[in-house]
């Protein structure tokens, strides 16, 4: 109950903003107020039931269509609840850090709201069929803040989105309905472990579901829709867009992939792995490239997300509990650097790298926790990222030693390309002398960086405080699959 | 053994339509000899339609059902779900209608043709001897050319009130050819000894007659290659007209298909569930690449017609073996859910205007009505969890307990088909600065409550199909 409740939640506060008056001073107090109730209910949660997620009190089930078995059931499990978290705590910061939202704002907010709905959703569903309307609940509202509030090319960006993730969803959808079928059931519980499914059938169904899957992530090279849409979108999009929505397709992988079709789902792991190295090599590569400092932040995104991949496609504990954590960790650092290159070209009106320079000495909080991001981006230890990318890695590598190496090697590039954006852009001598004078984070603008610069050092530090949540999780698609 | 051919029961079979019958007397006599005012006219054929829907919910709820006239004419659940369907979609168009018809000044005219198709369709789903179906099917078709022509000021509307006509009328006659011949072989007009004589293996008469009959019924739903006269009689017709005709006769013809099928043919279920995979993987692909080129928006519908035809024949391709039951289910649930959408598009285009580019900015000037667009565009699509969706995750169970892969590959590649088209108005309202002038206010308050209730339904189908595909399955066919 106190999942569903969560979940919808920012339904309401959908309807109530949209029914105020449109004026910042009273619109952004509300949605503040809307956005902190699911993340006080997850908080709420981690404390009562962090050791029993799988208390009655979280979850429900009720049967909707009894002949087909599809109903509506949700729960928290050690796999989605990281995601849980984050989806709530990131459009809480995404709704503090809608400070170049200039006009509607009240409908600005509605709409994030609805998004919301759908991302809480997808990290609890247990159920195929409510999965996916939760996975599509996003779609028009991300296409609605893109096309509506985006820059100047936004509207292509915006259909590009669409189009791509909607293919990609119907494809899955396609298999999700097969397996249905052919189980009888659409309850994940139940489908675990293949439904009564033999091995055929099952590699069959799970083509179709990892190939959509793979275009929400995006895995390389069906990414082409994602730059366009990163660099079109306003920064409080950008922190759902960059932080949360890869993770639907990632969770589709680690809750719904490989639990429900483990043999099916075999025959594709060194290719799944190959293409999450592929991912990590080519963002980073891609990144190097970049002059522009967003669309370098947004292929260095690509470029972690391969992690989660390889992680997925080790079957080892090592492996999966380091992709679960990789989803929040890359949400963390992904969701900061959006919000300060957003700052930093809002302030110098660029965001040509070869043009900056020197920013630190003006802006010392936005130039520090710059460096922060970028460092734990690469994995340097202390900070977040490293645990679940040293996890995947060894447990990618453990199960697929040649793509693991090459996985590690991109570790090796990003450490470069962000070491060189670091250095061209915060230190050196300030390049315009206009720039002396440029203000630091105002109150707003610490209240979007410092949470999540927070909690990539806490994690950093103590990764029990998520990992312990879902290792029983991982533990249980372990002996699914047979591993160990 | 020889019953009398009317009893007490046979007019308790028949309120429903008795009601309707009534009260198309009652607008064109109120219009004759009362006062000619639109609000009395549209206010009497509404509840006329409500008197069809609320008296066949009665006899449902009440378990009534029975043959009559020599097992000719049957009341069943299924005849009676598709009655209520058809009754409640000629209420909201005649509340949808009435600001519109009120300018014409012939109110009561318009308003009984729309109950005549009513009642038409009602008489249809209920039909159970070949020359039954043709003489329902044919009073659910006259007066819809009446309404396509209506509009006397609009030259198209002429155009294409001649073109349905003419086209119709050939239809017909294929139709009707083809009953011939199938009764010809089988020596009864009755489906349960048609049934008898259509075994696995057909003779080539009763094939041409099957397939002269399919043809016929593929002209009245607008199933490629015979959707020809869909968009010149759409754009032709006044909107709330293409609006009623695109939803209530092809419901009731779907329902009549069904029971031909199911009740008539079912041993030759091998020959024509290819025919209508065929059919339906044609009718999808051309509606939604015809869609495609589309500016003005009643032929944009046409078009998305042709293609929600397709996805519904395709649960007829399923109706062989285990998959029987779930695709009756699809096509109850594909035909609710697209009636409760595709109204509420035409219904905003009535209010709105036709060209594409009347909905630039509507999001700035009018919220709630481009908010309401945006919904029953994404349900066209098929959007979770949205009315359309539903439907085609029917079709797609139906097909796939069928074994029918291709069809569901076909469904699937025309949802992502469809959503330039259907996106393209959802940008123009919600990311364009409005154009001009907004759409007119005043007098439009039924036409409004119909939007937002058929927005209401789309949004809110989810909670309706659990009650509807137990109902599908209580009263199975």
């Amino acid at each position: 109950m106190i999942t569903t409740v969560a979940i919808f939640i920012p339904l309401l506060g959908a309807l109530l903003v949209a029914l105020l008056p449109d004026e910042r001073r009273i619109i952004q107090p509300v949605a503040l107020g809307v956005a902190a109730v699911p993340l006080a209910l997850v908080l709420y949660i981690y404390v009562a039931f962090g050791s029993n997620l799988d208390a009655p009190a979280l979850s429900q089930s009720y049967t909707w269509i009894e002949s087909l078995g599809i109903g509506y059931r949700v729960g928290l499990d050690g796999l989605g609840f990281g995601m849980f978290f984050l989806a709530a705590f990131l459009t809480l910061i995404a709704v503090i850090a809608a400070w170049d939202v200039q006009r509607n704002l009240k409908q600005y907010y509605a709409i994030l709201f609805l998004a919301e709905v759908g991302m809480l959703g997808v990290f609890a569903a247990q159920d195929l069929i409510l999965f996916y309307v939760f996975f599509e609940l996003t779609l028009i509202p991300m296409y609605l803040l893109v096309g509506m509030w985006g820059d100047e090319n936004r509207r292509p960006a915006a259909i590009k989105f669409f189009i791509y993730t909607f293919l990609g969803s119907t494809i899955m959808l396609g298999g999700f309905l097969t397996l249905g079928i052919l189980a009888g059931t659409f309850a994940l519980e139940e489908l675990t472990g293949g439904g009564g499914l033999g091995r055929t059938a099952q590699i069959l169904i799970a083509a179709p579901i990892i190939f959509g899957l793979a275009v929400k992530v995006p895995v390389v090279p069906l990414h082409s829709w994602l730059p366009d849409v990163y660099l079109s979108s306003p920064i409080s999009t950008n922190v759902v867009l960059s932080g949360v929505l890869p993770k639907l397709g990632t969770i589709g992988i680690l809750k719904i992939a490989i639990p429900l079709l483990p043999q099916g789902v075999e025959p594709y792991l060194p290719y799944i792995a190959a293409f999450g190295a592929l991912n990590i090599i080519y963002g980073a590569f891609a990144a190097f490239m970049q002059t522009d400092l967003k669309a370098l932040v947004a292929y260095s995104s690509i470029g972690t997300l391969g992690f989660i991949l390889l992680g997925a496609a080790s079957f080892n504990a090592m492996g999966l509990n380091g992709a679960v954590l990789q989803q929040v960790t890359h949400g963390l650092y992904s969701a900061l650097l959006f919000i300060l290159v957003g700052i930093i070209a809002a302030r110098t009106g660029t965001r040509r790298i070869a043009d900056m320079g020197g920013l630190a000495l003006s802006m010392p909080w936005v130039g520090g926790l710059l460096a922060l991001g970028a460092l734990a981006a690469m994995g340097l230890p202390g900070l977040a990222v490293f645990v679940s990318e040293v996890m995947s890695l060894l447990g990618g590598f453990d199960a697929h030693p040649v793509q693991g190496t090459v996985a590690a090697l991109g570790v090796i590039l990003s450490a470069m390309y962000f070491l060189y954006m670091l250095a061209r852009t915060i230190f050196g001598p300030l390049r315009r002398p206009e720039w002396q004078g440029l203000r630091d984070a105002g109150p707003a603008e610490m209240a979007a960086i410092v949470p999540p610069a927070a909690l990539l050092l806490i994690l950093g530090i103590f990764p029990a405080l998520l990992v312990n949540i879902q290792r029983p999780a991982v533990e249980l698609v372990l002996s699914v699959i047979g591993g160990g | 053994m020889e019953a009398p051919l009317i009893t007490a029961d046979t007019l308790v079979a028949l309120i429903p339509e008795i009601l309707a019958l009534a009260f198309i007397a009652v607008v064109l006599l109120t219009e004759v000899f009362g006062s000619r005012s639109p609000n009395l006219s549209s206010g009497l054929a509404a509840l006329g339609a409500l008197a069809l829907a609320g008296s066949a919910t009665v006899l449902l709820a009440a378990g009534f059902e029975g043959s009559f006239f020599g097992d000719g004419y049957v009341v069943d659940g299924f005849a009676l779900l598709f009655k209520i369907l058809v009754g409640l979609v000629a209420f909201f168009s005649v509340l949808a209608a009435a600001r519109w018809s009120a300018r014409t000044g012939d109110t009561g005219e318009y308003m009984s043709l729309i109950l005549a198709v009513a009642l038409g369709a009602s008489l249809l789903v209920s039909g159970r001897d070949l020359f039954v179906i043709f003489v329902s099917l044919e009073l659910a078709t006259i007066p819809s050319y009446a309404m396509v022509a209506f509009d006397r000021r609009r030259r198209e509307s002429s155009e294409g009130g001649m073109k349905y006509l003419l086209t119709g009328v050939v239809a017909s006659s294929v139709l009707l050819y083809g009953l011939v011949l199938i009764y010809g072989v089988t020596g009864s007009a009755n489906l349960s000894e048609v049934a008898a004589a259509f075994t696995a293996d057909l003779s080539p008469a009763a094939l041409l007659g099957l397939v002269l009959f399919l043809s016929g019924v593929a002209f009245k739903l607008s199933v490629v290659p015979f959707h020809f006269w869909t968009p010149d009689a759409y754009q032709g017709a006044p909107t709330n007209a293409a609006a009623f005709l695109s939803v209530a006769p092809k419901m009731a013809t779907f329902a009549l298909l069904l029971r031909v099928l199911i009740e008539g043919m079912p041993e030759t279920a091998q020959a024509y569930t290819w025919l209508f995979a065929l059919l339906a993987i044609l009718s999808m692909f051309a509606g939604n690449l015809f869609a495609l080129r589309q500016t003005n928006l009643k032929r944009m519908l046409a078009y998305s017609s042709v293609a929600h035809s397709g996805y519904i024949l395709a649960a007829f391709a399923a109706l062989t073996g285990p998959a029987l039951e779930t695709a009756v289910q699809a096509v109850i649930v594909y035909a609710v859910a697209y009636a409760v959408m595709n109204l509420g598009a035409f219904f905003v285009v009535e209010l709105v205007g036709e060209e594409g580019k009347s909905f630039n900015g509507l999001f700035r000037t009018q919220p709630a009505l481009a908010v309401s667009m945006a919904v029953f565009m994404a349900a066209l699509v098929g959007i979770p969890p949205l009315s359309g969706f539903w439907g085609k995750a029917w079709v797609i169970f139906a097909t796939a307990q069928a074994g029918a892969w291709v069809v569901v590959g076909a469904v699937i590649i025309n949802s992502v088909l469809s959503v330039p088209y259907y996106f393209g108005v959802i940008r123009s309202m919600f990311f364009e600065e409005p154009a001009g002038v907004g759409p007119v206010k005043d007098g439009s308050g039924a036409l409004r409550f119909s939007i937002y209730a058929m927005a209401v339904f789309t949004v809110l189908f989810a909670f309706i199909l659990g009650p509807l595909v137990l109902l599908a399955q209580a009263i199975g066919l």
